[in-house]
């Protein structure tokens, strides 16, 4: 693929950006995470509160993606197979099957969207697991492919009662967990409720362009992103040292007051959660018009793909959030390059 | 029967007697030894305490050859009839020089004088008796040093005095002998500055001046040691890497910079330099196949920069061009 090629798609991604940025405001941070994942197929985790704009953020990536959209609701009883098909009576009074969200898209499905991942139960989460690692299913004795699917979940973590904590082995899955917040800027915060135009979800997510992006050649041409982007010797060097930090932070100096580090990580990042980070670095090098990753692409996505990763002692799984922000800032801040 | 007793024990007593005596040896043939003295330059006015030094230079012809332990021994005091002469011999020296035909031995004998009288009185360097052995038929000779005869005299002068009184302007007081002492003193001395030296230069950072031993003067000094080649150029950027986080006291990217200049508002002339040695350093460690874009020798402008944070460190203002380039 040439530069123009790789130049041509930047615009595209710059511009579904921009344009998602006009829908949702004050949240370029996320936004540009979205996108990052979007570009390097990882499925991502929205962590935020209610009513902090997630959902209208997907759904004006959708729309710019293109392709199949499809939600769920996670709830204490919902079962793997409300996820495949649902089954009725019809008007004729004989029983019928049609198919659930996963399959009713079939392989145009682009963005699955879990909402409150954390009420649904572990066999839900299970299957969710492989869906978003194989990208298949197996239902009504034909094995369902959706190549082009990414998954978007979200959490509430300040409710507890009636949820499921989601096991290490299935937040390892996601690429990213982005954190959602209400934006601190006086003036967006007055708009976000005085401004009328933020009141109608559906007409504002209507001012996105439709299919700014081909969703079935996203997956192509992030291969030929990966393989354009080069690391050199050096920054493969820093981001072994930071993958080692995040197992033995004590090695590297890493404190954090409060917490007894040697007792702190039970497992750190994974070798697929690393190769992740560098999957995320390289579109981050990519969309600022970059041919080799740095250092600064690194950071940009190190809390954001590896802070969800960390297995913590379960005193401290508690403050989880706090720690891991505290413990990856020190390891960033700790870790020379060269 | 009685007398022949009698007979019996005074020819016992005899015979105890004669074994007891000393074995008078015969002196050898003047031909065979010659001898050199050099004694003290004067002979009279030596008190108690004094030291005298007497070289002895022996020259022995083969067949004979010294016996050293007939030569006298340190704290050897010579007695006559009985008496001890107050003379000791508080040190000697041999020195031994061998020839085909001969030997020369260097005697350097010093002698403590440990007595002294109510008024002058002779004395003498006693005679020193040494022993020779023939090599040839085992036949052992004696030789005899000359004496050196001297007067000693008293501290002072016989009777009821007072000191203040006796004191004459032409004899100085006594002294001991410091320059021994003074020489181990300015020994001790000198290590002792050394070592004070040594532990300002530890305390000092390693540094012989303030501010010497802070970062951006360490890293100037070995950056400019660096040779100008592409391999030590990454060394040279690593090193600035080093001293600049050093001085942040964490790892300084750009994307921290403007955090850094406001917590080290010192630094902030250099803002445009600063994203300059940022883009050389991701040239160089990141984006290797690219050029770099300084305008001039990155070698020789890494130095300038590192002198101006140098600068910077010190409290001075960098001597910047009013425009940099970027």
């Amino acid at each position: 693929m040439s530069d123009a090629q790789l130049t041509d798609w930047r615009n595209h991604a710059l511009t579904l950006e921009s344009e998602v940025n006009k829908v949702v405001v004050g949240q370029k941070n996320p936004v540009r995470l979205i996108t990052t994942s979007i570009f390097a197929r990882g499925h991502v985790l929205l962590e935020g509160d209610v009513g902090v704009g997630k959902t209208t953020l997907l759904r004006a990536f959708t729309r710019g993606i293109g392709g199949g959209y499809q939600r769920v609701e996670g709830t204490i009883d919902l079962m793997p197979n409300d996820l495949v098909y649902h089954t009725y009576l019809g008007e004729d009074g004989k029983p019928h099957v049609s198919a659930g969200p996963l399959l009713m898209s079939g392989e145009n499905l682009s963005v699955f969207f879990f909402n409150e991942i954390n009420r649904a139960r572990p066999q839900v989460h299970s299957l969710l697991l492989r869906v978003m690692a194989e990208r298949t299913l197996t239902a009504f004795n034909k094995e369902h492919y959706f190549p082009h699917m990414l998954v978007f979940a979200d959490r509430n973590q300040v409710e507890k009662e009636e949820t499921f904590d989601i096991p290490s082995a299935a937040r390892d899955r996601f690429m990213m967990e982005i954190p959602i917040v209400v934006p601190s800027d006086a003036g967006i915060m007055e708009s976000l409720v005085f401004d009328t135009r933020y009141h109608d979800v559906d007409t504002l997510v209507a001012n996105v362009p439709e299919d700014l992006l081909q969703f079935d050649q996203l997956n192509n041409f992030a291969a030929i992103l990966q393989n354009s982007i080069t690391a050199s010797p050096t920054l493969r060097s820093y981001v072994l040292n930071l993958w080692r930090a995040t197992k033995t932070p004590t090695d590297f100096g890493v404190k954090i007051s409060g917490v007894d580090m040697n007792r702190l990580v039970l497992s750190g990042a994974s070798p697929r959660g690393m190769g992740m980070v560098l999957r995320a670095a390289r579109v981050n090098a990519w969309l600022n018009n970059r041919t080799a990753v740095l250092p600064e692409d690194i950071h940009e996505v190190f809390h954001s793909t590896v802070a969800h990763r960390l297995v913590f002692s379960p005193v401290y799984e508690m403050r989880r959030t706090e720690i891991a922000r505290e413990m990856l800032t020190g390891i960033i801040n700790t870790i020379a390059t060269p | 029967m009685q007398t022949r007793f009698l007979l019996a024990i005074c020819t016992l007593a005899l015979g105890v007697q004669i074994a007891h005596a000393d074995i008078i040896l015969p002196d050898v043939n003047a031909k065979y030894v010659s001898i050199k003295q050099e004694n003290p330059d004067r002979d009279a006015g030596y008190v108690v305490g004094d030291v005298l030094e007497r070289t002895i230079t022996l020259t022995i012809k083969k067949p004979y050859e010294l016996v050293k332990e007939s030569l006298p021994i340190e704290g050897y005091e010579h007695r006559y009839r009985g008496q001890i002469s107050g003379i000791e011999l508080i040190k000697i020296n041999t020195q031994e020089t061998s020839h085909s035909d001969r030997v020369t031995h260097v005697l350097r004998l010093k002698y403590q004088i440990f007595t002294t009288g109510k008024l002058a009185k002779p004395a003498a360097l006693r005679a020193e008796i040494i022993k020779l052995r023939n090599t040839a038929n085992k036949e052992i000779v004696q030789y005899r040093i000359p004496s050196f005869n001297f007067r000693i005299s008293p501290l002072s002068v016989f009777g009821s005095v007072k000191l203040k009184e006796e004191m004459s302007p032409f004899v100085r007081p006594l002294r001991l002998d410091a320059n021994q002492d003074i020489l181990q003193l300015e020994i001790a001395v000198g290590l002792l500055s050394l070592t004070l030296i040594a532990l300002l230069y530890i305390f000092g950072a390693y540094a012989w001046l303030p501010r010497m031993g802070a970062p951006f003067a360490k890293a100037y000094r070995d950056i400019r040691k660096m040779p100008n080649t592409t391999e030590e150029l990454k060394k040279a950027v690593a090193r600035l890497h080093t001293a600049l986080n050093n001085t942040a006291g964490s790892i300084l990217f750009s994307s921290n910079l403007a955090d850094f200049l406001q917590k080290k508002p010192a630094f902030t002339p250099l803002k445009a330099e600063f994203e300059k040695f940022f883009t050389l350093s991701s040239e160089v460690f990141f984006e290797s196949n690219e050029a770099t874009h300084l305008g001039e020798n990155p070698k020789d402008w890494l130095l300038k920069f590192c002198r101006h944070l140098r600068d910077c460190e010190r409290g001075l203002t960098p001597n910047i061009p009013s425009k940099v380039s970027r």
